[in-house]
C-alpha cells in the first residue's frame, strides 16, 4: 500500500535528498561515536557517527555537539535517521541521555509513521546504542556499572512475520525454541509477537507454521514429531461425580423447589432445554420475556441456585 | 413492455449512487495502492476509507477485521477451509440442511476428508430446534457454520442466540454465519448482539453493488488458514490485487443501505405483504413457505400446488416479470429444492414453488401488476394438470393422496 507520510517526514526526506543546509548527512572524521544496524540484505542500513564536547575530568558528561548519518533505505528510514540526529543536537545531550530517546518519540517527532515502517525508527535507535556503546569504550565508561543496559542486538535479519512489532522470522524462530514457546499465546506472551493486529497468526509462514515447522504439526504426527507434540492444555472438562441421571434429577429438584415457584410469581417460568457436563440450557418464559436484563437476572438467580444446592462448578447457558 | 424485476434475492440493480462512486475509479484513478507514487496513494485511501465503511456499518472499531474477497462463495469457501486447516486438532462441523451450497458443498467435501459433519435439520416452518443445536455441540466441535437468512424461503435464523449459545459452552469453537442474504436487510452488530460471531460472509451484489466482490469478516484472533495466497494484500489473508472499484461500491452500497433501512423495511415490507395476500386471497391451494417463521421482510416463497414453477417463470417472463422458483444455483441440476425438502415440503409443492423477492426500487404498480397476472398463470396450467378438477376449481378427490400435508408429517 501506498505509505501515508506526514509532511514533516516527507519535508525531512526531500530536504536531504537535496542536501538543503542544516541537514545531518554524513560521516564524521574520527568520531567519539559509531554505530551502525542494518544491512544492505534486509534493505534498511544506517551508519551514525557523533563527535562530543570531551568533558576534562568526568567522561559521563561529554556532550554530543554533532550527529551525522549515512543511510541506506526508504524516504521513513532517511527522515528518521535526520529526526534522530536534529533531536540529539537539539537536546545536548550526553551520549547516556541520548539513549532515552526511544523510537517511539522518533515516531512522534516525525508525526507519526506508518505501521508497517515503525520498524525503520527501530533501526535508528540500535544505531545509537551501538554509537554510544562504541563511545563507552574509547572513553573507558564502564556503561553496565552505571546502571545502563544496553542489551546485545537481539533482532536477526530476516523476513519479517509480525509486521506490527517488526519481529522477523530467524528472532521468532530462536526464541520459539529457547523458551519453549508452544501455542501463539505462549509467544505473544513472551516476546509480543502477533500482540496487535493478529494477522500474521496463520497466514503462511505466520507464527502457526513456524510453531508447527519447530515442534510438528498437531493433528498429523509424523515419526519425529509425535514425541514433541504439546500436550493439551485446557482442563478436562468438569464432570458431575454422580451419574448423568441422578445429576439431571437433582438440577430438576432444585429448579422446582427453589426457583419456579418465585419465578410462577411472576407469571413466568424455566425449562431446563438440556444438561452437559456441568452446562444447564435453560429457556426462560414469562412476563420479563424479550427484556434482556431481566433474563439477565433470572440467569443469575438460576445458576447461584444451582451452584448452591446441586454442584458450584455449574453453569448456566440461557437458551 | 417494462420489465418488473422481483429476483431480488438472486441479484439486485447496481444503484446509481454506487455506479457513480465507483466511476473515477475505473476511469483515472485506475492506480494498484500497493504502489508507491501520489495517485496510488489516493487509491490506497479510498480502499482504507472503505475498509472503515464497512466496518462502521457493522460497529466494528477496528477495521482490520474485514477482507474484501470476490464473492459470499469465496468468503465461504475461505471461512470453512480456512477453520478446518487452523484447528488440525478438532474434527466436528455442525452446519444446516438448508445452507446455500457455497457452505453446503464445502462441509460435504470436507466428509469426504474426514470431518464429521452434523446436518441439523429444520422443522415445516424453516425453524431450527435450539435443543437440537445444543446436543449437536461436541467437545471436538471445530466450526458451526449456520446462515443467517435462507435465500430461498427468507427463514432468519437466531444467529445471534445460537452464536452466543456455542461460544459460551466452548470459547474454541468458531461459529461463522453466511449472511449473504440478510446485510443490508437487517441490521447486525458485531460488537453488540452479533459480537460472539467469529466469521461473517456476504456479497455486494445483493444489496445494489456489482458482482464480483464479496466480504470475509475475520474476528481479532480468530483462527482461519488463508485460501488465497500469493500476496501481501489483507495483511497477507487474501492475496491478490485489490477490486478497488468494486470495493467502494460495495462500501457506497452498505452506507446506503444503512442510511435508508428504516424507510425501505417499511416500503418492502408493505410489497411483500401486499402479494402474500393478494395471491393467497385470489389462488386456492397455496401454501407460503416459512410461513411460521421470522422471514425477511423481502421475500414471498408461495407453492402453488399441482403445478409446475418453470410453467409459472415462463408465463411470468413473457409478461416481463422476473421470478425464480427455488434456488438459481439448484435448479441447474434439474434437482428440487433441498431447502423446501428439508421443510417436508412435498414433492409436487417444491416443484410449483415459486420465490418472489423484492428491492427498494420495486413499486406497488408492480406488485399490482403481478396480481393482475399471476392467478390466471396458474389457472392456466392447472387447467392441464392431472391433479386439478376444473370443474371445481379444486384439486381432484384422489390428489389429495399424492400430496401429503407437511404439517400432518412432523409430530
Amino acid at each position: 500500500m501506498a505509505w501515508e507520510y506526514s509532511e514533516k517526514t516527507k519535508k525531512l526526506f526531500m530536504d536531504a535528498v537535496q542536501g538543503r543546509p542544516g541537514t545531518h548527512l554524513g560521516e564524521i572524521e574520527s568520531p567519539d561515536g559509531f554505530g551502525e544496524h542494518g544491512s544492505i540484505a534486509c534493505g534498511d542500513a544506517l551508519r551514525f557517527t557523533f563527535r562530543v564536547d570531551r568533558h576534562p575530568t568526568d567522561p559521563t558528561q561529554d556532550k554530543i555537539v554533532a550527529a551525522r548519518y549515512l543511510t541506506f533505505g526508504c524516504t521513513s528510514a532517511i527522515a528518521a535517521s535526520e529526526a534522530l540526529c536534529t533531536m540529539i543536537e537539539q537536546g545536548q545531550y550526553t551520549p547516556i541521555q541520548a539513549l532515552k530517546i526511544r523510537n517511539q518519540d522518533i515516531v512522534e517527532f516525525l508525526g507519526g509513521l506508518p505501521e508497517q515502517k515503525i520498524h525503520c525508527s527501530v533501526m535508528g535507535a540500535e544505531a545509537l546504542e551501538a554509537a554510544v556503546f562504541n563511545w563507552a569504550q574509547k572513553r573507558g565508561v564502564d556503561l553496565a556499572g552505571l546502571g545502563v543496559d544496553i542489551h546485545a542486538q537481539e533482532q536477526e535479519e530476516g523476513r519479517v512475520v509480525c509486521k506490527c512489532f517488526s519481529l522477523t522470522e530467524p528472532y521468532i524462530r530462536r526464541k520459539i525454541r529457547e523458551l519453549n514457546l508452544r501455542t501463539i499465546p505462549e509467544i505473544t506472551n513472551a516476546i509480543k509477537a502477533g500482540g496487535a493486529c493478529m494477522a500474521c497468526h496463520h497466514v503462511p509462514g505466520g507464527l502457526q507454521d513456524l510453531l508447527d515447522e519447530t515442534w510438528g504439526k498437531a493433528g498429523k504426527p509424523g515419526v519425529l514429531t509425535q514425541i514433541n507434540l504439546p500436550k493439551p492444555r485446557e482442563a478436562a472438562e468438569p464432570t458431575p461425580s454422580i451419574s448423568p441421571y441422578q445429576f439431571s434429577k437433582k438440577v430438576e429438584k432444585a429448579i422446582d423447589q427453589y426457583v419456579r415457584p418465585m419465578l410462577q410469581q411472576d407469571g413466568g417460568d424455566v425449562e431446563v432445554v438440556d444438561i452437559k457436563n456441568m452446562l444447564v440450557y435453560c429457556r426462560l418464559v414469562g412476563a420479563c420475556r424479550g427484556c434482556p436484563s431481566a433474563l439477565q437476572t433470572l440467569r443469575m438467580l438460576v445458576e447461584r441456585t444451582l451452584k448452591e444446592l446441586v454442584d458450584e462448578r455449574i453453569r448456566v447457558i440461557e437458551v | 413492455m417494462n420489465t418488473i424485476y422481483v429476483d431480488n434475492n438472486a441479484t439486485t440493480q447496481v444503484a446509481a449512487e454506487v455506479r457513480e462512486a465507483m466511476t473515477p475509479f475505473l476511469t483515472d484513478e485506475y492506480f494498484n495502492p500497493s504502489s508507491m507514487y501520489e495517485p496510488a496513494r489516493r487509491t490506497a485511501q479510498a480502499l482504507t476509507a472503505a475498509r472503515q465503511q464497512v466496518a462502521d456499518f457493522f460497529h466494528l472499531d477496528d477495521p482490520k477485521q474485514i477482507l474484501f474477497t470476490s464473492c459470499a462463495t469465496e468468503s465461504n469457501n475461505t471461512a470453512l477451509y480456512g477453520a478446518a486447516k487452523a484447528n488440525p486438532g478438532r474434527r466436528h462441523i455442525i452446519t444446516t440442511t438448508v445452507e446455500h451450497p457455497a457452505v453446503l458443498e464445502v462441509c460435504k467435501d470436507l466428509q469426504r476428508d474426514a470431518y464429521d459433519v452434523t446436518f441439523l435439520p429444520v422443522d415445516v416452518h424453516g425453524n431450527l430446534d435450539p435443543a437440537q443445536f445444543i446436543r449437536a455441540l461436541r467437545p471436538d466441535t471445530l466450526l458451526v457454520s449456520i446462515m443467517h437468512a435462507n435465500n430461498e424461503t427468507g427463514v432468519v435464523f437466531p444467529v445471534e442466540q445460537l452464536a452466543r449459545i456455542t461460544k459460551q459452552t466452548d470459547p474454541a469453537i468458531l461459529f461463522h454465519t453466511d449472511a449473504t442474504q440478510s446485510v443490508g436487510k437487517i441490521p447486525i452488530d458485531l460488537a453488540g448482539d452479533f459480537q460472539y460471531v467469529d466469521l461473517l460472509s456476504f456479497s455486494g451484489h445483493k444489496l445494489h453493488a456489482p458482482k464480483g466482490v464479496g466480504v470475509l469478516y475475520l474476528k481479532r484472533g480468530t483462527a482461519c488458514r488463508p485460501f488465497m495466497i500469493g500476496g501481501h494484500q489483507e495483511s497477507s489473508r487474501r492475496a491478490g490485487t485489490e477490486n478497488v472499484p468494486y470495493i467502494v461500491g460495495l462500501a457506497k452500497a452498505l452506507e446506503l443501505a444503512a442510511a435508508n433501512h428504516v424507510q425501505e423495511e417499511v416500503h418492502i415490507r408493505r410489497l411483500r405483504d401486499r402479494l402474500e395476500q393478494g395471491i393467497q386471497a385470489q389462488i386456492p391451494c397455496v401454501q407460503v413457505n416459512g410461513e411460521g417463521a421470522v422471514r425477511l421482510p423481502n421475500t414471498l416463497n408461495v407453492s402453488c400446488h399441482y403445478v409446475e414453477g418453470e410453467g409459472m417463470l415462463y408465463q411470468l417472463s413473457d409478461c416481463g416479470i422476473c421470478a425464480s422458483s427455488g434456488s438459481a444455483c439448484t435448479s441447474g441440476s434439474l434437482e428440487p429444492s433441498h431447502v423446501l425438502r428439508a421443510m417436508s415440503v412435498p414433492f409436487t409443492a417444491v416443484h410449483g414453488s415459486i420465490r418472489f423477492s423484492f428491492s427498494r426500487y420495486n413499486t406497488q404498480d408492480e406488485v399490482e401488476r403481478i396480481l393482475e397476472v399471476f392467478p390466471q398463470i396458474v389457472a392456466n396450467l392447472r387447467r392441464l394438470s392431472p391433479y386439478w378438477d376444473q370443474a371445481h376449481n379444486a384439486p381432484r378427490a384422489d390428489a389429495q393422496s399424492l400430496v401429503r400435508d407437511p404439517r400432518a408429517a412432523t409430530s
